[in-house]
């Protein structure tokens, strides 16, 4: 068993794996959505670079990315010196190709009839797409999101190489500390499913009871 | 010719190398009521769609209220907003009360403030009948309901013309019932309507005239009895026997 100073010495790390992942859940938002849009509506030169960045992102291992912006571009953007940042950086660029394909799920699935009915009413697209298509795609993303939001508690713990004070640095800690094997990262991995479980699973009910009332597809 | 609404000269449109609309002429003057009936495929929702400027014409002219649409420097979205438009599917924002559906264009397309627009999405709710419904998600309306929202939805706006794709099409009877009379009612208050729908009972009563479409083209038109009781062309005989049972 472990023992309760040990337990809430691991605890110490929760905050910042927590962190680090709602941070860059964060960012990928911010990124994804106008990514998901610009896929739809924008010219096609704009339609290629939003593709082009989703592709990349797809295709670049998130610790080599972590790595590459620690190691390598600190010496040209000093704010990657920083091990926190270079990590919510890293998985928030990788997080917003990810979300901008939730979205863009979403969005397809909104149907035609709602645009045609917002332009009829005189909106721009812009409009239509503000007021009317993404309220109902966030609704349809949910359950999406939750798994992403998981993923990212989990890839979080990538940061323990760049020497970030997380839950997975913690308990490697702790397993010097102790000589035990076992017991820190056993302990370490179930605090990991209480995080991403309960989020996963609530997001997920969320949607649903959206959609019902709704009566979203 | 000043108080013509919605016209077209010429209209076509094409998808690919089919040719849906195939130059229509056709116009449309202040409080009248125009219905269009035809067999499906004829072009009817598209010639709908074209002079309500949701869909660019292949070829052709459109024109609000005399001037040429689509040469003109003329802003596309608030024209659009002087046409409402009702769907054959009811199409209202599924994440909206029935009352948000109708304030929404309100605030947005016409920047009214918040009490505003309540006020005045309540006032048309109540001529649709429904404002006891105003809270209510589009989910826990019946269809003929659901319609009735659409028809206020775009009445808010005060267009200066109504545009109804067979609204009646997705409801059974008696929902359909009520959604006529509602129209019925519009009709009443010279409303400027044009209407595809095969309820021939609506056209008789309250149509100025009717048109009868058929393979992207006006085949005949006039007052409902001739059109109705007197069909000069065969396509038109043949299509009216059918939909009037054998009259």
């Amino acid at each position: 068993m472990i023992t309760l100073s040990d337990f809430l010495f691991l605890l110490q790390g929760v905050p910042v794996t927590l962190s680090i992942s709602l941070l860059s859940f964060a960012l990928g938002f911010i990124i994804g959505i106008p990514i998901a849009v610009v896929r739809q509506i924008a010219p096609l030169e704009l339609t290629v670079v939003a593709e082009g960045y989703e592709k990349v992102m797809r295709g670049i291992p998130v610790l080599v990315f972590m790595l590459f912006l620690h190691f390598g571009l600190a010496g040209i953007v000093p704010i990657f010196k920083d091990s926190f940042i270079s990590s919510v950086v890293a998985l928030g660029l990788r997080s917003g190709a990810y979300q901008s394909q939730i979205f863009r799920g979403a969005i397809n699935s909104v149907g035609r009839d709602q645009m045609r009915a917002a332009i009829s009413l005189g909106m721009t697209r812009t409009q239509a797409f503000r007021h009317i298509i993404l309220p109902q795609a966030f609704i349809v993303a949910l359950p999406g999101l939750g798994s992403e939001i998981a993923l990212l508690i989990k890839d979080s713990s990538y940061s323990f190489v760049l020497g970030v004070l997380d839950l997975t640095k913690y308990s490697d800690i702790l397993r010097k500390a102790t000589k035990s094997f076992i017991i820190p990262y056993l302990t370490a991995a179930i605090l990991y499913i209480l995080m991403t479980f309960p989020i996963a699973n609530y997001l997920d009910r969320w949607g649903s009871r959206l959609k019902t009332k709704y009566g979203l597809r | 010719m000043a108080d013509v609404v919605l016209a077209c000269e010429g209209l076509k449109k094409a998808y690919g190398d089919l040719m849906v609309l195939k130059g229509i002429n056709f116009k449309i003057e202040k409080g009248q009521t125009k219905v269009i009936i035809g067999p499906s495929g004829s072009g009817k929702s598209t010639f709908l769609r074209v002079i309500g400027l949701l869909e660019p014409p292949t070829d052709g002219k459109v024109f609000f209220e005399g001037q040429d649409v689509y040469s003109s420097d003329m802003d596309l979205n608030m024209v659009r907003a002087k046409i409402g438009f009702v769907f054959q599917e009811p199409s209202l924002f599924r994440h909206l009360t029935a009352l948000d559906n109708v304030k929404i264009g309100l605030k947005v397309v016409l920047g009214m403030s918040e009490e505003e627009a309540t006020e005045k999405a309540m006032e048309t709710l109540r001529l649709v009948h429904l404002e006891e419904w105003a809270h209510h998600y589009p989910a826990q309306l019946s269809g003929g309901q659901q319609q009735r929202v659409g028809i206020a939805r775009a009445l808010a706006m005060d267009p200066d013309i109504l545009l109804f794709d067979e609204p009646t099409a997705s409801l059974d009877i008696e929902l359909t019932w009520e959604v006529i009379d509602v129209m019925k009612e519009l009709a009443e208050r010279e409303v400027t309507m044009l209407v595809v729908t095969h309820e021939i009972g609506f056209a008789k009563e309250v149509a100025d005239e009717i048109l009868f479409m058929d393979d992207g083209k006006f085949l005949e038109w006039g007052p409902p009895e001739k059109v109705l009781r007197n069909p000069s062309t065969p396509r038109a005989r043949e299509f009216l026997s059918r939909l009037l049972g054998g009259v």
